[in-house]
Order: structure tokens, then C-alpha cells, then sequence
């Protein structure tokens, strides 16, 4: 009985063990995962990327409110894939809104020039 | 029979599956990215702008490749692949930006430098236009100062004119009187001056003392018009013989030059003519008219010096 019991407790808290192990190798992730998410949604959503890159905003903000979900769900894994893709969605449409504002800065400098240029070649 | 025809099918049929079995997985979304990969590495641009998001988007791939190799899930295959196609994705946005940051810097220099040029320019034309209204004003100012001193000229000559103006009246008004006190006469010759018979002494080629004070007279008259010049005419009346008379019509007009000469009056202002018997005054009847034509009359010039002959 007492050699069954020290066995029977040995197994049990090898099972515990594994257990929360297993659990928190697998929660605590997914919760630093979608926090990351979150983190580079609102940068990118203060970047400018709803004005323009609105189809990768809108998708990082979906996937992002699914991986929410999936954490509700306790389904970690997939909290943790959706999370990984709205942040890709997310510095996607960060670095999206950045190009598009250099560029429209760039133009609006050759524009700059071009209008000066003819003022300067203008004959007096 | 039967069992010895199926046994090569089953081994066909289990090559087969075997023969998949080692063939890697795919799917559209990983062969979407195997695509967008591609491009990417033959961008040049992405090598130099964003080495290090095409470094992560590499290991990305490569996690969704082996994962294929390995025939793992449709869900964790694609799963991959699209995280690998957002990261390349990324790297086409920073290479972009990294491009544009570029040319606005250029550009910036760009405009700033043909700034500089349109101000210097424009320095140069006001500059330019400044130097212009310097030489204008330098030019207006000696061109007043031009006119100043001809009105300061003209003025000078004007006063000068009506000094002279002023001058000439009053050395005629002057003259004038002289002359009246010489009992001169206005004639078409000009101003003459008689100096009667009894004016001579009784050598009749010397003058008088009232004769001489008459000379003296007219030598100041000379000197105070020395523009004017003398014609010194002698007379004679009919009686005796020409030859003599004409002599003592000389002698006569020769004393009143010597005594001129004698009062200063240059030689070359005196010009003699004895007439003789000609021209008389009054008709040879009589004592008293032959003492008038017995003269000598002194033809004074204009202010030019010309002394018109008889």
C-alpha cells in the first residue's frame, strides 16, 4: 500500500509537472504574442496605415479580434499563428503608409524643383 | 491464378504511395510566395535597403519550404507561407521608402541649391539696377551742375553785355558832348569837325593856340575811342594859283596831324588830304565867304575806324 502510494505520487507529480509545463509553454506565448499584435496594430494604425493600407489594416484588426478569440477559447496554438500574421499585417501596413508618405513627399519635391527651375530659366 | 495477378498490383500500388509519400507538399499561398520571393531577390534595391528584413523574410521561407518537405498540415504549410509573403512584402515597402528618403534628400539639396542660384540672381539684377541708378543719378547731378554753371556763365555774360552796354552809352553820351564843345557837325561822311582860317597863325602851317586847345580837344576824344581813326582834310578858297593853293591846303591839314602826333595819337590814326580850291563851302565873292572855304575839316571815323573818302 505504501510502496503503491509513493509510486502512485511520483507519477502523479511527474503528470503535474508535464502538465503545467506543457501549459504554460503554451499560454504564456500566445499571451506575449498577441500582445505584441496589439503593440504593432496601434503602430501601425498611428502610423497612418488605415489611410494608406487599408486592406492589410483591416486584416492585421480581424486576425488580431480571432487570435482574442482563440486566447478565449484557450485554443493557444491558433492564438498564436493568427497573432504572428496581424503582426506580419501590421508592420506590413506600417511600413506600407511610411513608403507612400516618402514617396508623396518626394513628388511633391520634384514638384518643388520643377516650379522653381521654370521661374529661374524664366527670361527677364 | 487470381492471387498471383494481384501481388505485382499491390507492389505497383505500394511504389506509388511511397513515390508520393517523398514528393514535397504545396500549396497556392506558398507558391504565391515562392514567387514574391523570387522577385525580390532579383531586386538589387532590396539587397542594399532592407538586408535585414529580406533576412528575416529568407528564414521565414525557409521555415514554410521544410515545412512542405516534411508534409506537414495544409493549415500550418500555409500558415507559414503567408507569414513569409507579408515579410517579403515588407521588404518591397522599406526598399521603396528607403528609395524615396533617398531622393528627397537629393531633392531637398536640389531645391535649395537652385534657391541659392534664383537669389543670386536676384541679387545680381538689384545690384545691377542699383549700379544703373548711381550712373543715372551721377549723370543727372553733373548734368545739373552742367547747366548751373552755364546759367552762372550766362548770367556773367549778360551783366558783362549790359556793363558793356552801359560802357558804350556813356563813352557816346560822353563823346557826344565833346564833340558838341568841337562845334562838330553830323554829316553822310560821318562827325566833321572845322577848324576855321583864324585857327591857323600867320605861317599858315601852324596852329593857333585856340587852334591847338581844339586839337587837344580831338586828341582826347582819340584817346579816350581808340577804335576810331581821323581823316584830316585841308581847304583852300580860289584866290592865287592852284599849285599854292593846293601846298597850303596840305600844310594845313599836316599841322593839325603833327600837333596830333605831337599829343600822343599814333600816326597810323591820321590820315592827311589837301583838296585845294575844291569843295568849297560858300561861293569865292567875298572876303568873308573865302575866309570859310580857307579850312580844315576832320572827318571822324565810326567805331569800326573807316573813314569814307571824298
Amino acid at each position: 500500500m505504501k510502496k503503491i502510494t509513493r509510486a502512485g505520487l511520483a507519477v502523479l507529480s511527474v503528470a503535474v509537472l508535464v502538465l503545467t509545463v506543457g501549459c504554460s509553454s503554451l499560454k504564456t506565448p500566445a499571451t506575449a504574442d498577441v500582445a505584441v499584435s496589439k503593440a504593432a496594430v496601434a503602430n501601425a494604425a498611428g502610423a497612418g496605415g488605415a489611410q494608406y493600407a487599408p486592406l492589410e489594416m483591416t486584416t492585421a484588426r480581424e486576425k488580431l479580434a480571432l487570435a482574442n478569440q482563440a486566447m478565449v477559447a484557450k485554443d493557444y496554438k491558433l492564438a498564436i499563428e493568427l497573432a504572428n500574421q496581424a503582426q506580419a499585417d501590421a508592420k506590413l501596413a506600417q511600413n506600407k503608409a511610411s513608403s507612400v508618405k516618402a514617396q508623396a513627399a518626394a513628388d511633391v519635391l520634384q514638384d518643388d524643383i520643377r516650379v522653381l527651375r521654370e521661374e529661374l530659366d524664366r527670361p527677364r | 491464378m487470381n492471387k498471383a495477378h494481384l501481388a505485382p498490383i499491390f507492389l505497383a500500388v505500394a511504389a506509388l504511395v511511397a513515390g508520393c509519400s517523398s514528393t514535397p507538399k504545396t500549396t497556392s499561398l506558398l507558391d504565391q510566395a515562392r514567387s514574391d520571393y523570387a522577385v525580390a531577390q532579383g531586386n538589387p534595391s532590396i539587397a542594399t535597403h532592407a538586408p535585414l528584413e529580406m533576412k528575416e523574410a529568407s528564414s521565414a521561407m525557409a521555415q514554410a519550404n521544410v515545412a512542405a518537405n516534411e508534409r506537414d498540415s495544409d493549415d500550418k504549410i500555409n500558415n507559414l507561407a503567408y507569414l513569409a509573403k507579408q515579410k517579403i512584402a515588407l521588404t518591397q515597402e522599406v526598399s521603396k521608402r528607403k528609395v524615396a528618403e533617398a531622393e528627397i534628400a537629393s531633392a531637398g539639396k536640389e531645391r535649395d541649391q537652385i534657391r541659392l542660384d534664383s537669389r543670386t540672381n536676384e541679387a545680381n539684377a538689384a545690384k545691377l539696377s542699383a549700379e544703373k541708378a548711381t550712373l543715372a543719378a551721377q549723370l543727372a547731378q553733373s548734368s545739373a551742375a552742367q547747366s548751373q554753371r552755364e546759367a552762372q556763365l550766362a548770367q556773367a555774360d549778360a551783366a558783362n553785355a549790359q556793363r558793356q552796354t552801359q560802357e558804350a552809352q556813356a563813352r557816346a553820351a560822353q563823346l557826344e558832348a565833346q564833340l558838341a564843345e568841337l562845334a562838330a557837325k553830323k554829316t553822310a561822311r560821318g562827325m566833321v569837325i572845322t577848324l576855321g582860317d583864324v585857327l591857323f597863325g600867320t605861317d599858315l602851317s601852324r596852329l593857333t593856340a585856340d587852334g591847338m586847345r581844339s586839337a587837344q580837344k580831338l586828341a582826347d576824344v582819340l584817346q579816350q575811342n581808340p577804335q576810331r581813326r581821323v581823316m584830316v582834310e585841308g581847304f583852300a578858297d580860289s584866290t592865287g594859283a592852284a599849285d599854292y593853293n593846293q601846298g597850303l591846303s596840305e600844310r594845313r591839314a599836316t599841322a593839325v596831324r603833327t600837333a596830333l602826333l605831337d599829343m600822343g595819337v599814333a600816326r597810323d590814326r591820321i590820315e592827311v588830304r589837301g583838296y585845294g580850291e575844291s569843295f568849297p563851302v560858300a561861293a569865292n565873292d567875298s572876303a568873308g565867304n573865302r575866309q570859310l572855304n580857307r579850312r580844315v575839316e576832320i572827318v571822324l571815323s565810326d567805331d569800326s575806324g573807316k573813314v569814307i573818302a571824298r
